[in-house]
């Protein structure tokens, strides 16, 4: 199967639309200058802003000046836009178009603006809920319609990149017909001191690969493309304006903001992206480098592409001479620049290039009239988040059968799965003596993290980064699996905890002496990457942060590359911490704090897999996620989910819900639940283990425990009228907790 | 200068976090760096924001650090004779 891409919109320092882009392009100008629209002291680093207001981006798309919108959400609508119009999809069918958009930034502008009012007044709370990555892509996809399902993915400065993979996923696997990929990232003060902190920033034009490189600047942007499978771009006479033919993740599992000098990452993902392909390295015409201008990634991607091409390293340039480090954009804005040079048979140059290095020489010129075949376009985050894309030119058609990625329907089984929550830590003691809460909010039970953590290595971590790594390592201990093959994990907010004491300090103290340390563990691919380097795994690793399916959207990634044969062991995770202070201030907002609720945190870690094993609790029979679905579409996924395995309703023991208590969550649980799923017992766990937005993690493993132990606990029944079974064959796990993100997972006994 | 070297090897152990470590764990003529307590280019940039923070002094090039930071009682000289609070 051959992966169209049929239509495309970016936005960046080069200005509103494809055609500006390749006309600055074109020029060789840049688009990087002095800071004009963010609101800072640093004026001393050039920046690459789009050349817009808030207000004109708001003026263009049409929305009223009271509608709470982020920059990185307008951004993201300006280029969605671009990529629906060309595309030539209407609103009427986006419900077959699932979205996935990579961010980290999300709402952080609004919040460093407004962060004190949060604490100390009630002004700006609408800007409360849009601080999450979530909460961003769902305000770019609500401004279009209602799309299939919606997802964010957040490794940091490969999140675009990586959405695009996981969109290629959902359509080799069939989850989604059309699928549109991208991120979206504007400039903040909070990011912009954060790399200053880590004193990567240069206060000239960057100037990649050069010998006087000395950092990068910063950059703003956003972009989409829509993938398709070829079959069905052809049934609705869609026109291809490039294919992606291959894709690697890989992580270089070296540092959190440092890249290994032989970049194992970077060459991982490259060779994999040609591998897929079926591609040679001679067939490759053009490196859209990372090329960021720090010392360290120039010398790193340099040792990676001389161990993947060796002497012939084919034409590189850094397009982040115009643009700016779009940050968790650069991976879909690079790959629309990739398609416009094939589109216009042109090699764009990589600016400011002087004195050449111990780097790869890039082409400082443009070069016109050059036919591109076939493209890799590289993206690297922090953490050694390293992904590589391979575009081909809709000129050149051969090499159609060779491409390799297919999808099986192996079975997949949950090999452990173990957790650090209200419950006692690592123990299933909850079946029979589950502690009993009646605080709205409690945290999260610590066990000792010495035997699992050396000192030295826990100077840099804050709660949840031990808590991860504990509750992983046990959970790998478990399953006698010492390295998984894939690492997924789902946060909501990340480490909170750190993000709120960089802007704690950022907003009383100013824009100076920041710590770093801080900084680094804001991204919220921090704790994937702190298990691969932890442990030494370099295969495929993701983070994803949306909202309440955060962990779902992780489960489901890694259940696809499983099954799509990236690995055959995944340890997949969903972590989340709640401080006092975000509790506080997700109470104005009526997310948290509603009578009946208790507010907690957790973190959830499972090893899966294609084998079952000694020990093995079920298996995941199937799993659907879903964007504001009516009650007729659920119904019949469930019931296709339950004939596709050999079940009907009747086989299922119960439904395990994310009900908590509160008011709120019986409107979204309990009203409807009868037409949904009849008279199946509903189950619910929040009570034990608490409200968080991975909480949904707890009810993987409270459904495994309970089909492993062959037994429900009484505590999980709602409702008594209907008892569970005696010995379950089959659980529904339902996780609805907003009323907008929706997933179904079937769980089977094994 | 004993005063300020007991000062600041306590000021490292808030800084940077280092559970478990107290002030006489710290021998404050080994190296911070490579051997001794094996610190890494993110310790340093946060050494680097205590020397501000804490005695005024501004350090631009970070590899500039590398020379101060050598051991603590290097660190204690060159802010003995820099410091300007």
């Amino acid at each position: 199967m051959r992966l169209w891409i049929t239509g495309s919109g970016v936005i960046s320092a080069l200005g509103v639309g494809k055609e500006s882009t390749l006309q600055s392009l074109l020029a060789s100008k840049s688009g990087i200058s002095t800071v004009r629209y963010l609101k800072t002291e640093h004026t001393e680093f050039p920046v690459g802003e789009v050349p817009m207001s808030n207000d004109e981006m708001e003026r263009i798309l049409g929305i009223t000046a009271d509608t709470p919108t982020t920059r990185t959400s307008l951004m993201g609508m300006m280029a969605l836009r671009e990529a629906l119009q060309s595309a030539g999809i209407e609103s009427e069918a986006l419900p077959q178009v699932a979205l996935v958009s990579g961010t980290t930034v999300g709402g952080m502008d609004k919040s460093e603006q407004h962060y004190l009012d949060f604490l100390e007044n009630n002004e700006y709370n609408e800007f409360i809920r849009t601080h999450d990555c979530g909460a961003c892509t769902e305000m770019i996809a609500d401004r279009f319609g209602r799309f299939a399902s919606v997802t964010t993915l957040s490794t940091a400065c490969s999140s675009a990149a990586n959405a695009i993979i996981y969109g290629a996923r959902l359509i080799e696997s069939r989850s989604a017909d059309i699928v549109v990929a991208g991120g979206s990232e504007c400039i903040t003060k909070f990011h912009l001191n954060g790399f200053n902190a880590l004193r990567i920033l240069d206060t000239s034009p960057c100037r990649p690969f050069d010998d006087s490189r000395a950092g990068l600047n910063l950059g703003e942007g956003a972009a989409f493309v829509v993938l398709e499978s070829e079959q069905h771009a052809l049934a609705r006479g869609a026109k291809a304006e490039a294919f992606l033919d291959g894709y690697g993740n890989a992580c270089d599992a070296f540092h959190q903001t440092a890249s290994s000098p032989d970049g194992e990452g970077a060459f991982r993902a490259m060779s994999e992206a040609l591998r897929m392909a079926g591609l040679q390295p001679s067939d490759i015409d053009y490196i859209n480098a990372h090329g960021t201008g720090t010392p360290n990634n120039d010398s790193s991607e340099s040792a990676a592409m001389r161990r993947v091409f060796g002497e012939a390293v084919p034409p590189v340039s850094s397009t982040k001479t115009f643009t700016g480090h779009t940050t968790s954009a650069s991976g879909s804005i690079e790959a629309v620049v990739c398609m416009l040079a094939m589109q216009n048979s042109f090699l764009p140059p990589n600016l400011n290039f002087s004195v050449a290095t111990d780097c790869v020489k890039p082409i400082s010129e443009i070069r016109r009239g050059v036919a591109l075949r076939h493209v890799l376009c590289n993206s690297f985050g922090f953490g050694g988040n390293d992904s590589s894309l391979l575009i081909s030119n809709t000129n050149n058609c051969v090499n159609q059968a060779v491409r390799i990625p297919s999808h099986s329907s192996k079975q997949i089984y949950v090999n452990s799965v173990q957790h650090i929550s209200a419950q006692v830590p690592f123990s299933r003691e909850w079946m029979t003596n589950p502690v009993m809460y009646v605080e709205p909010y409690v945290r999260s039970m610590e066990p000792d993290y010495k035997p699992y953590i050396a000192p030295m290595e826990a100077r840099r971590m804050g709660r949840l980064l031990k808590r991860a790594l504990a509750v992983s390592k046990e959970a790998l201990a478990q399953s006698s699996i010492e390295m998984p093959d894939i690492i997924v994990t789902g946060t909501g907010l990340g480490c909170i905890e750190n993000t709120e004491l960089f802007l704690d300090a950022l907003c009383r103290e100013g824009e100076q002496l920041l710590k770093p340390t801080h900084f680094m563990q804001s991204t919220h691919n921090t704790i994937s990457s702190l298990m691969a380097i932890h442990l030494g795994c370099h295969g495929y690793n993701a983070t994803y942060a949306h909202k309440n399916i955060s962990f779902d959207s992780a489960l489901h990634d890694a259940l696809m590359q499983l099954r799509g044969g990236s690995g055959d062991t995944a340890l997949v995770g969903g972590h989340d911490e709640m401080t006092p202070s975000y509790y506080t201030l997700l109470c104005k907002t009526g997310y948290l704090g509603n009578d009946g609720e208790m507010a907690s945190e957790c973190s959830t870690a499972a090893v899966i897999g294609t084998e079952s094993r000694k020990g093995t609790l079920c298996r995941i029979a199937d799993m659907r996620l879903f964007y504001k679905p009516s009650v007729m579409q659920l119904k019949e996924a469930m019931n296709t989910m339950l004939s596709h395995n050999g079940l009907n309703v009747s086989s299922l023991a119960g439904v395990i819900t994310g009900f908590n208590g509160s008011e709120y969550s019986r409107h979204f649980y309990c009203d409807g639940y009868k037409d949904l799923f009849g008279d199946i017992p509903m189950l619910h766990y929040k009570h034990l283990f608490g409200e968080s937005y991975t909480s949904s993690a707890m009810a993987l493993y409270v459904g495994a425990c309970c089909l492993a132990e062959k037994h429900i606990p009484k505590s999980l029944e709602v409702n008594t009228s209907c008892p569970s079974p005696s010995a379950p064959q089959a659980l529904l796990l339902y996780n609805a907790d907003d009323g907008k993100n929706h997933t179904l997972t079937l769980l089977t006994a094994v | 200068m004993e005063e300020l070297i007991l000062k600041l090897k306590n000021e490292i152990i808030e800084v940077l976090n280092l559970e478990d470590i107290k002030p006489e764990d710290i021998d404050e003529n080994a190296p911070l760096f490579g051997e001794g307590l094996a610190l890494d280019s993110i310790d340093a940039l946060e050494l680097i924001v205590l020397m501000e923070k804490n005695y005024g002094i501004k350090i631009k090039d970070p590899n500039e650090g590398k020379d101060i930071f050598k051991s603590v009682a290097v660190m204690a000289e060159y802010i003995s004779k820099n410091r300007t609070k």
